[in-house]
């Protein structure tokens, strides 16, 4: 079960409850911006400090190096992120 | 260097630039430099919609009983989205498809001005049905100043594109004599009008609609104008496509291993970009400002507008790998994100309120019982 670490100071247990990391960051409280939940807006984009995602579908959205969707993507290591 | 509508000239198309390289011969899918192109066209065929499929008739009751300053801040936004959209359903064609080289940008370039045109088109339905005389409600956009003031800044960067284009066409590099004037283009500075031209759509597809849309769904958090509403986010999920399209487009020209020149010139224009930014910002919250002049509606007023303005500015700079150049950190209406959200967009024609599918309106309810003696 990876686990999600944000900058915050907030750790999270990715156990399958949640379908996306977007999901699993909401379920804490944390508020992360949104628009389609389905990668091709780019709005939710944060910060991969270390570890790697999957995702879900190829999102058509522009993301730079450095950053990833959470709206579509699933954690395959521990990994730590940023929340813009 | 003249255009021509189909190209003699055998060529690798998978080795042309995004744009000035040979014109588009073949329309072909079966490779692509960019499929991102490819996949965007797809994204936007698959969310095709007509606006006569929104039932908005529940509409002109509310819009009767908006009080005057409401009714203001509804119909002001409806014009100002008409003017955005009637340049965006022609000016992509007009300015980009005489330069582009690849046929999956190109398509990409039709399809996306194309679902501009359904939006255009949704207006005079929104219109006809809240108001027995549109054609004032239209007329009115050629007269009023304040959506002019922001027609000047949206078309710009389009009719400098366009301008130089129509020169270096017909006459090539260089300086020419024309009807008396004297005129110089080169491809290096078209180049830069075209990365300009790009930069500022970019923003105009970013920020411009989002006063509108943020007023659209106060109204229907209220549960007024739904049938508007329900239009916007088909509209408001179109131009977050677009949106895609553009930053992408950016960031090819930026990376230069398309066209050296293009990096070289989104270096030297980096200013500039933070200046049509900025005061495609300042323009909006000055028209967030006209909207409340006579009051402000529940739930948004002048200030958290204003704020959402700058809140965007910044994300949509920072997605592009400019720096924010507000202050605020802040969404001061999240509740805005739920509206945006695409698969909470029904147009599926099975849906009670959309008037084409309700057969002389009444409602074609079915169930299990209905289908019990009918065999195949
Ligand atoms: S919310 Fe649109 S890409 Fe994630
Ligand atoms: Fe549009
Ligand atoms: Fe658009």
């Amino acid at each position: 079960m990876p686990c999600v670490k944000v900058t915050a100071g907030v750790v999270i247990d990715f156990d399958g409850r949640a379908r996306s990391l977007l999901d699993a960051l909401e379920q804490q409280k944390l508020e992360v911006n949104f628009h389609c939940r389905e990668g091709y807006c780019g709005a939710c984009r944060c910060k991969l400090l270390s570890g790697e995602i999957s995702y879900i579908n190829e999102p058509l959205a522009f993301v730079r190096k450095g950053e990833f969707l959470p709206c579509c993507s699933t954690p395959l290591t521990d990994i730590e992120i940023e929340i813009p | 260097m003249a255009y021509t509508t189909f190209n003699r000239q055998i060529n690798d198309q998978m080795k042309e630039p995004m744009f000035f390289g040979n014109p588009v011969n073949v329309s072909r899918y079966d490779q692509q430099k960019y499929g991102i192109f490819e996949k965007l066209i797809e994204k936007q065929l698959s969310f095709f919609w007509r606006p006569e499929e929104v039932d908005v008739s529940k509409d002109r009751i509310d819009y009767q009983n908006l009080p005057p300053h409401e009714k203001h801040i509804f119909i002001s936004n409806l014009k100002y989205q008409t003017l955005l959209d009637s340049v965006q359903g022609r000016s992509p064609n007009v300015a980009f498809l005489p330069i582009v080289s690849l046929p999956e940008l190109e398509t990409w370039i039709e399809t996306w001005a194309f679902s501009e045109t359904i939006h255009s088109r949704s207006y005079t339905h929104i219109v006809r049905n809240i108001s027995s005389e549109p054609h004032k409600v239209f007329d009115d956009i050629m007269l009023n100043e304040k959506i002019l003031e922001r027609a000047d800044d949206v078309t710009r960067y389009y009719d400098d594109l366009i301008d130089g284009i129509n020169l270096y066409q017909r006459c090539g590099e260089g300086t020419h004599s024309i009807n008396g004037e004297t005129l110089s283009i080169s491809l290096y500075e078209l180049k830069r009008r075209l990365y300009l031209c790009v930069m500022s759509v970019n923003v105009l597809e970013a920020i411009r609609f989002y006063v509108s849309f943020a007023c659209s769904f106060a109204f229907a958090e209220r549960e007024l104008m739904e049938g508007n509403a329900k239009i916007i986010r088909l509209i408001a999920r179109d131009e977050a496509l677009h949106l895609t399209g553009t930053q992408h487009m950016l960031n090819i020209m930026a990376a230069g291993d398309d066209d050296a020149d293009m990096a070289k010139i989104a270096k030297e224009c980096e200013e500039e970009a933070y200046a049509i930014f900025r005061k495609a910002a300042e323009q909006e919250k000055d028209w967030a400002e006209y909207l409340f002049k006579d009051g402000s509606m529940i739930g948004l007023n002048k200030d958290i507008l204003c704020q959402y303005v700058e809140y965007i500015t910044n994300s949509r700079m920072q997605a592009i790998g400019m720096k924010a150049i507000f202050s605020t950190t802040q969404n001061p209406i999240p509740w805005i994100n739920t509206w945006l959200v695409s698969d909470n967009v029904q147009v599926a024609p099975q849906e009670a309120e959309i008037s084409s599918y309700l057969v002389g309106q009444i409602d074609n309810e079915v169930d299990g019982g209905d289908f019990g003696d009918f065999d195949l």
